[in-house]
């Protein structure tokens, strides 16, 4: 680590043996959550969280629907909580699934959520690390997270682990399903715990990239996440990160929605842009076409991607990060350059994560912005 | 005398594995004695079959699935319907075969090959030949 080391890159360095580990902790805990039966049962799938647990609903999405072949939305909260269709809820015997985020398990708008499917006769897969949380007592199964200790920081380790639990869940649903052979299940569960080895080699460059880019984004008033398909999910985290760590202002847009709004701010060259686009997707073409018009209007650019400058025929910053032998494991890796950036323009702004709770921040000490909330469940 | 074969099955494969046995024998080079065919995989099975009537593969696997079918309901639920179910029949069926060898050459009735049941896959598969002279 360099000049610049905070909570956040230490958490970005403790990634590699968390995600070794995390993978022997839940890889027995997703074959055994819900029974055959129950796989066997879902037609449709809602992820549902707040926050990160939100976005590693949108990072895991598509590997549901391409390992399972089940239909998948990502609800807000309090879109599944308040405005969601009833009618579509608890059809076809528990249909869907409802697969509720969130470590701590006290977040008011997840705990009413699930209780407004449970009600409507969803069934309910709580996903926490705290047994006797609200998210846990209104949730007909509960994955149990395990999450060591780590000194805080705006959510880097937790996030992953609740990726890695979606995307284990997911292959689990495949492979029961009968989608592909055991063989094939255990492939990829051992590309998802190779994602470390493949991080640790990786990290010293990206970190040496994220170092400069920080010193030299540091007086920008905004950052522009761009990225599609499971990338999204990571421009999206980034973009959180920013707002956590740095308290600056932050946009998160898909590659098409980009070229529609983002693109017409002005002072272009103080919008530190951080593209999310790895090779494989099927918006690629997209994304290259983004980050040449980034490029011509004079956006300061990093692009976060397994490939590279030979890959996207620009000249610009290039974050290289894992390239899996499955797609889908990327998300479990691909956010760490956006903690690291964040992380240090903390550093040399001086600036505190979550502005410390103090001053007119001091209403959401301990989480109680989120916790504290009126349930109402109809 | 230990071979090895390996194999790639496909999705309930039956594979007929005679010839491989024959070779064991021949190259033993026991004259009197018996030879086991073992499978060492508990989602598999080995047994002796007719060979001339293709059709009669599609009744063996046929029966098979529907003394065991695959069902969400088995108690081993560590890895999928399919093994659960693999299992039962592999327990059923059998994974060993004692075979006489006779001047030299395994004794076979005329309707009898030797087949590798496959109750999962595609998988990696093997099986092994041990021969001894009495």
């Amino acid at each position: 680590m360099g000049k610049y080391e905070n909570p956040m890159s230490r958490q970005v360095y403790s990634l590699p043996q968390l995600i070794r580990d995390q993978y022997e902790d839940l890889e027995p805990k997703t074959r055994t959550v819900l029974s055959f039966q129950e796989i066997f049962n879902i037609q449709r799938i809602i992820l549902t969280g707040c926050g990160d647990s939100y976005a590693a609903g949108m990072a895991t999405k598509h590997a549901f629907e391409m390992l399972t072949g089940i239909p998948v939305e990502v609800v807000p909260a309090i879109e599944l909580s308040r405005f969601y269709c009833e009618k579509h809820l608890g059809v076809d015997c528990q249909n869907p699934l409802v697969i509720a985020v969130s470590n701590s398990g006290g977040v008011a708008r997840v705990s009413e959520a699930v209780q407004r499917a449970r009600l409507h006769g969803c069934l309910v897969l709580g996903v926490t690390g705290n047994l006797e949380s609200p998210l846990a007592r209104h949730s007909h199964k509960v994955l149990k997270l395990d999450i060591p200790a780590f000194e805080s920081a705006p959510g880097t380790r937790s996030y992953m682990v609740c990726v890695m639990a979606l995307l284990l869940l997911a292959i689990r649903f495949g492979e029961v399903r009968g989608k592909y052979t055991m063989d094939y299940a255990m492939d990829m569960r051992y590309d998802v715990k190779n994602q470390g080895d493949l991080l640790e080699k990786l990290l010293p460059e990206m970190d040496a990239v994220c170092e400069k880019t920080a010193e030299e984004w540091k007086e920008f008033p905004c950052y522009d996440f761009v990225g599609s398909g499971f990338d999204y999910a990571t421009a999206w985290f980034g973009q959180a990160k920013i707002l956590e760590a740095t308290g600056k202002f932050a946009m998160h847009i898909n590659a098409e929605e980009w070229f529609h709004l983002n693109f017409f701010a002005r002072q272009a060259d103080e919008i530190g842009t951080v593209v999310v686009g790895n090779t494989t997707s099927p918006g690629f073409s997209r994304t290259k076409e983004l980050v040449h018009y980034a490029r011509e209007l004079g956006r300061p650019m990093v692009v976060i991607t397994d490939g590279g400058a030979e890959d996207f025929g620009e000249e610009t910053t290039y974050i290289r990060v894992p390239s899996p032998k499955y797609p889908v494991c990327m998300p479990l890796t691909h956010f760490a350059p956006v903690c690291l950036l964040a992380g240090y323009i903390s550093v040399l702004i001086g600036e505190k994560y979550g502005r410390g709770c103090e001053g007119p921040w001091a209403f959401a000490e301990g989480g109680a912005g989120v916790k504290n909330s009126e349930i109402i469940v109809r | 005398m230990l071979a090895n074969y390996k194999l790639m099955t496909k999705y309930n494969d039956v594979i007929d594995i005679t010839e491989q046995v024959k070779e064991a024998v021949a190259k033993s080079g026991v004259q009197e004695g018996t030879c086991v065919v073992y499978n060492p995989h508990s989602t598999a099975g080995v047994t002796a079959f007719s060979p001339w009537d293709p059709d009669g593969f599609i009744d063996l696997k046929e029966e098979i699935c529907r003394l065991v079918p695959t069902r969400i309901d088995f108690k081993h639920q560590h890895d999928t319907p399919q093994d659960a179910a693999g299992h039962i029949k592999s327990a059923l069926v059998g994974v060993s075969l004692s075979l006489i060898v006779h001047e030299g050459k395994l004794l076979l009735g005329g309707s009898h090959h030797i087949y590798f049941l496959e109750f999962d896959g595609p998988r990696k598969r093997e099986f092994f030949v041990k021969v001894q002279a009495d």
